[in-house]
């Protein structure tokens, strides 16, 4: 298979596009088809859950890229980006896997967006089945962004460390 | 005393690894006009896990392969050439990969149309469709992939002898899954077919029947503008065959006719599964085209301006 070179795409930060779009895509698909497309779980403890998490996330985030770019980095700063989701990360998945669990039995009975045959389209999409294979497929998946990110700490933190030593 | 002949001087190759500079191989006594592909050869006989396949020389660790054509003496060396090596992981040939990734939808598709049990319930087991167009769907499906096979093991000139092994496990989910989730549709007790009836699938099958000629034109226009055994490439023309034609608009036009009896496929089974799987393949074919075209554009200064990767004018 020949693959066409992809053109060159702009970049202010470092991050991978696929990791950060997939990343972004899971979240918008927690709020929108689930959270919000299910109002019975809008009062579940599991949707404090991953928002906490998620916002705690993202302002460290967002702070360690803004002092990088204005190439003024306090190590509080990186240090907590890659340290605090070895809590925030299990808490976030925790809250989005409970919340989709607590959905199911509202999808199901609502049939929602949900497609059966005979129909002339000739084509179904049962999206209770939809959200079990999207809960079995955080097995594989999440165990891997982990790691990738305990990886990314030993890596960034103890490279700081080596430079501090020769101050 | 004898001059030596510099043009029939021995030379000498050392290999490396393109990554670690270890010293992998020291070949001495090597004839100037030998070709890489003799070289990995050779290679291989100190290090037989990598067969020649598998070996990717070049003359700097992050520059582009070296052919198995290119010659030592024409390359830019002294008399002891060093070349980098790098493993490209294990290889499966072209033609083992073509073969699997197609009679998978073959048979996939008659375990549906066969209502084959634990697919539909149990009433269904073995029964047949009452409808006329689910019968030709399975026709037009099964002679799809026979014709596909029958290219591969006859028609097609592959350009490349191998490629990597992963590619057949992602290119056989692909083909096979989408084979499964078609026939499951179309060959559904509950299958509705086509709103517009008969007309519709008439003209549907005559779609389907003139893309697949056409696309078998252009095969064998291909297959006719290289000679066996060789790996060239010419611009390719027009023919006395009419459905080659369409080589005056279209760089691809074998691309173009695919897509063309997908559609027709989609149309005759009004089913939205064969939609999607025509809009992921014409995404596909047209990055192949798109870059098929860059490569003619690149290589051939007269190549002809008014053709376009796949859609005549447009795309």
């Amino acid at each position: 298979t020949g693959e066409w070179h992809k053109p060159g795409r702009r970049r202010i930060v470092p991050s991978s596009v696929v990791l950060t779009s997939f990343q972004v895509m899971s979240r918008v698909f927690l709020i929108w088809a689930v959270t919000h497309s299910v109002k019975e779980v809008q009062s579940e403890d599991s949707v404090l859950l991953f928002v906490i998490a998620w916002t705690i996330t993202e302002i460290i985030r967002y702070s360690f890229y803004t002092f990088s770019l204005l190439n003024h980095l306090p190590y509080l700063i990186k240090w907590a980006r890659y340290t605090l989701f070895i809590v925030l990360y299990p808490m976030g998945v925790s809250g989005e896997l409970l919340t989709i669990y607590a959905a199911l039995p509202f999808v199901r009975q609502a049939g929602l967006y949900s497609i059966s045959l005979p129909n002339k389209y000739n084509f179904s999409f049962d999206y209770h089945a939809f959200l079990i294979l999207i809960m079995i497929s955080y097995i594989p998946i999440f165990p891997q962004l982990y790691f990738h990110m305990i990886h990314q700490r030993r890596k960034i933190l103890s490279h700081t460390e080596e430079h501090k030593k020769f101050e | 005393s004898k001059h030596p002949d510099p043009l029939h001087t021995l030379r000498e190759v050392e290999i490396l690894d393109a990554k670690t500079r270890e010293k992998l191989c020291f070949l001495d006594k090597v004839e100037p006009h030998a070709t890489i592909a003799e070289i990995k050869n050779l290679f291989t006989k100190t290090h037989p896990q990598w067969y020649p396949a598998r070996q990717s020389l070049r003359l700097d660790p992050k520059g582009k392969s070296l052919k198995d054509e290119d010659v030592l003496q024409k390359l830019p060396v002294g008399t002891t050439a060093t070349l980098y090596f790098r493993d490209l992981g294990a290889q499966i040939s072209w033609v083992t990969v073509f073969l699997t990734e197609y009679a998978g939808p073959l048979f996939i598709y008659l375990l549906f149309y066969f209502r084959v049990p634990f697919i539909y319930g149990h009433k269904y087991d073995f029964t047949s469709s009452r409808h006329t167009v689910v019968h030709l769907a399975c026709i037009c499906h099964s002679f799809h992939y026979v014709k596909r096979l029958l290219e591969t093991l006859f028609v097609h000139r592959f350009s490349h002898g191998t490629m990597p092994l992963r590619n057949i496990f992602k290119n056989c989910t692909y083909y096979w899954g989408f084979a499964a989730w078609m026939a499951y549709y179309i060959n559904h007790p509950l299958y509705t077919p086509p709103t517009y009836g008969a007309q519709q699938v008439k003209l549907a099958l005559a779609i389907f029947v003139i893309c697949q000629l056409g696309n078998f034109s252009i095969h064998m226009a291909l297959r006719d503008l290289r000679p066996a055994g060789s790996k060239t490439r010419k611009i390719p023309y027009p023919t006395k065959n009419p459905f080659t034609w369409l080589f005056l608009l279209v760089s691809c036009p074998n691309y173009t006719y695919e897509v063309g009896s997908w559609i027709g496929f989609a149309i005759m089974t009004q089913c939205l599964p064969v939609a999607l799987f025509s809009l992921v393949g014409f995404t596909q074919m047209t990055i192949w085209a798109k870059g098929k075209h860059r490569s003619y554009l690149k290589e051939f200064r007269d190549y002809p301006p008014l053709r376009m990767p796949i859609i005549p004018f447009l795309l």
